[in-house]
């Protein structure tokens, strides 16, 4: 009698819970920098394979319009994180914006001036007397000036003509401009979609511009608040970031699942791999993505405030922007 | 005797027709920076009032200086809309087989984003003034067209008739009777166009330009500087309301018989 009923009540108990809902998973927007290209894919590729769902979070990704618009959007929590461009990030939060880098991506900074490569500008110098197309104040435009310090170009030494993102990729395109700038990965991979040809970047990394560029940003009120979600998201991004870079096909294609316009297979895959390198400094050649030193956040606060524009009182505190406590070890 | 019983100095004074707009934006300054305060929100989103009256006093010559090529865009776009909307819409009004080919076409291209299009011109006719000129023109076309074939339309035909039957030639009773009775109307369009014409020129700027108040604008949203920002929209709003109101004031003179115009008139007993 006493075992029938034991046999029956584990009976109804395994029912129950077989029965019962899973916890519902967190819903959480992350906001790009822009429109979709190859620097995105480890995101699209996380989704995919379920590292999102397995920290149970159900991820959305939407494109953004540029890094201080998302800035903006997670300020107001309207986005839960952000994928930006950390310096542009850091000139809100200097002006008060509850803005933290969770994990910040590209140690190594992707903007370039870039032109075809049957122009032949290879060199810093080559840059003279050609026509150079700038959108006016975004991230690229405000590193501009210390390039030019740093190569001994002058403004005087080129043409420049402005406009928003679209128009600058026609004028190249056209031969209305030389070159462009622009990340490494980007409009390069875009201007081979459109035209075939080839794209040479003449990357500021190389000419001593030591700053860090893309990362994870999320509202510091709502970081505090939901810690665990962070670190739990933080986790998954990291292992999607791992896992992407062992596949960089399949972390292009898993773009195209979700968005078969959001550019063309081999120039997304050629786009994430030039990505990759700048994922560590030598600094940080062993370890895992995200792992940014203390070193290179302060050399880049340092590199705003002198060239870039950014308050002074940036360099007080280099830490107050960034968080390494929500990445997984 | 007849003596002047009028409203005293101060009441006239108030009753100025730019005095009542005038304090109600200083209502609406005040408003805002009460909002400011009591609900704390921060400078990152909205501006307080002072920081953007404190750009506007600072950086007067510089915007001054950004805001004349946004103008003579505008005009240019403007007068463009004008001088090809109006002969357009006599053509629509005064031939059905002409209606009927270009009017829904003209509708069905108003619904276009211009703002989608704007880089194309920018490709086509390089980083000038052009592609400015052409967005201002683009926003402006519509309401001058349909404004005027409304008022073409609408023009009495018993009064053509009758100048006809005085043995008017067409081109004399066009001048005589059609143009002035579709004048109101065309005004009004050419009203709605001006301020339509401003938006179309900052839609260029913003697509591909180093100079103009669109150009101040995009820089100072990528720069986060919400003060100069909202000093830039302060200008611009301006330059819509200088335009409207010369507009008008040409209206004035040329249809001062139009109801529309008439004042208000008080004779003391």
């Amino acid at each position: 009698m006493v075992r029938s009923m034991t046999a029956l009540a584990a009976a109804l108990i395994w029912t129950a819970l077989a029965a019962a809902p899973a916890r519902a998973a967190d819903k959480v927007v992350l906001m790009l920098n822009w429109y979709v290209y190859g620097e995105h894919a480890p995101f699209y590729y996380g989704k995919a394979k379920g590292l999102y769902a397995a920290e149970n979070i159900d991820l959305e990704i939407q494109e953004g319009r540029g890094s201080a618009a998302t800035t903006q959007a997670v300020t107001a929590k309207t986005a839960d994180f952000g994928y930006v461009d950390i310096p542009t990030m850091m000139r809100a939060a200097v002006k008060g914006a509850p803005v933290i880098a969770t994990g910040v991506l590209l140690q190594t900074s992707p903007m370039s001036a870039m032109g075809f490569v049957d122009k032949n500008i290879r060199q810093p110098a080559d840059i003279k007397g050609k026509t150079v197309a700038i959108t006016p104040a975004d991230s690229m435009t405000q590193i501009w000036p210390l390039f030019l310090k740093k190569t001994g170009l002058k403004e005087s030494d080129f043409t420049t003509v402005a406009g928003d993102g679209q128009t600058k990729l026609n004028a190249v395109i056209n031969g209305q401009a030389d070159l462009l700038l622009g990340y490494v990965m980007d409009q390069s991979m875009k201007i081979k979609d459109a035209t075939g040809k080839d794209v040479y970047p003449i990357k500021f990394a190389d000419y001593g511009i030591n700053m860090v560029s893309s990362g994870i940003i999320a509202n510091s009120d709502y970081a505090r608040a939901n810690a665990d979600l962070v670190k739990r998201f933080m986790a998954a991004t990291t292992k999607a970031v791992e896992a992407a870079e062992k596949d960089p096909k399949g972390a292009a294609q898993s773009i195209l699942d979700v968005n078969p316009k959001g550019g063309k297979i081999d120039t997304l895959t050629q786009g994430f791999e030039l990505t990759i390198p700048l994922y560590r400094t030598p600094e940080t050649r062993d370890k895992r993505p995200f792992q940014v030193t203390d070193q290179n956040m302060t050399d880049t606060v340092n590199l705003m405030v002198e060239y870039g524009g950014l308050d002074a009182k940036a360099k007080d505190n280099p830490k107050a922007f960034y968080s390494n406590d929500y990445l997984p070890k | 005797m007849a003596e002047r019983t009028g409203p005293g100095y101060v009441s006239r004074a108030l009753n100025a027709a730019w005095i009542r707009p005038f304090l109600f934006l200083i209502f609406i300054v005040v408003a805002w920076d009460l909002t400011i305060r009591l609900f704390r929100i921060p400078p990152y989103q909205i501006p307080a009032p002072g920081d953007v009256v404190v750009v506007l006093w600072q950086d007067w010559p510089e915007l001054a200086r950004q805001a004349w090529p946004t103008t003579y865009a505008t005009l240019c776009g403007f007068l463009l809309s004008a001088l090809f909307g109006i002969p357009l819409a006599m053509l629509i009004a005064g031939s059905k087989t002409v209606e009927s080919y270009v009017y829904p076409l003209l509708v069905f291209s108003q619904s276009v984003p211009k703002v989608a299009i704007a880089p194309l011109f920018v490709v086509w006719f390089g980083f000038g003034i052009i592609p400015k000129v052409i967005s201002a023109f683009l926003l402006g076309f519509f309401p001058v067209v349909v404004s005027a074939v409304q008022g073409f339309k609408s023009v009495d035909p018993d009064m053509v008739d009758l100048a006809r039957a005085m043995q008017g030639n067409r081109f004399q009773v066009f001048c005589a009777v059609n143009l002035p009775h579709a004048m109101p109307a065309i005004f009004s369009g050419l009203k709605v166009s001006v301020t339509l014409a401003v938006v179309g020129a900052v839609v260029g700027e913003f697509v591909g330009s180093n100079s103009g108040i669109g150009y101040v604008l995009q820089r100072s949203i990528g720069t986060f500087d919400l003060p100069t920002m909202f000093a830039a929209l302060v200008i611009l709003a301006l330059l819509g309301v200088v335009l409207f109101w010369v507009v008008d004031r040409i209206e004035r003179l040329v249809i001062p018989w139009h109801v529309s115009q008439r004042q208000d008139v008080i004779f003391a007993a």
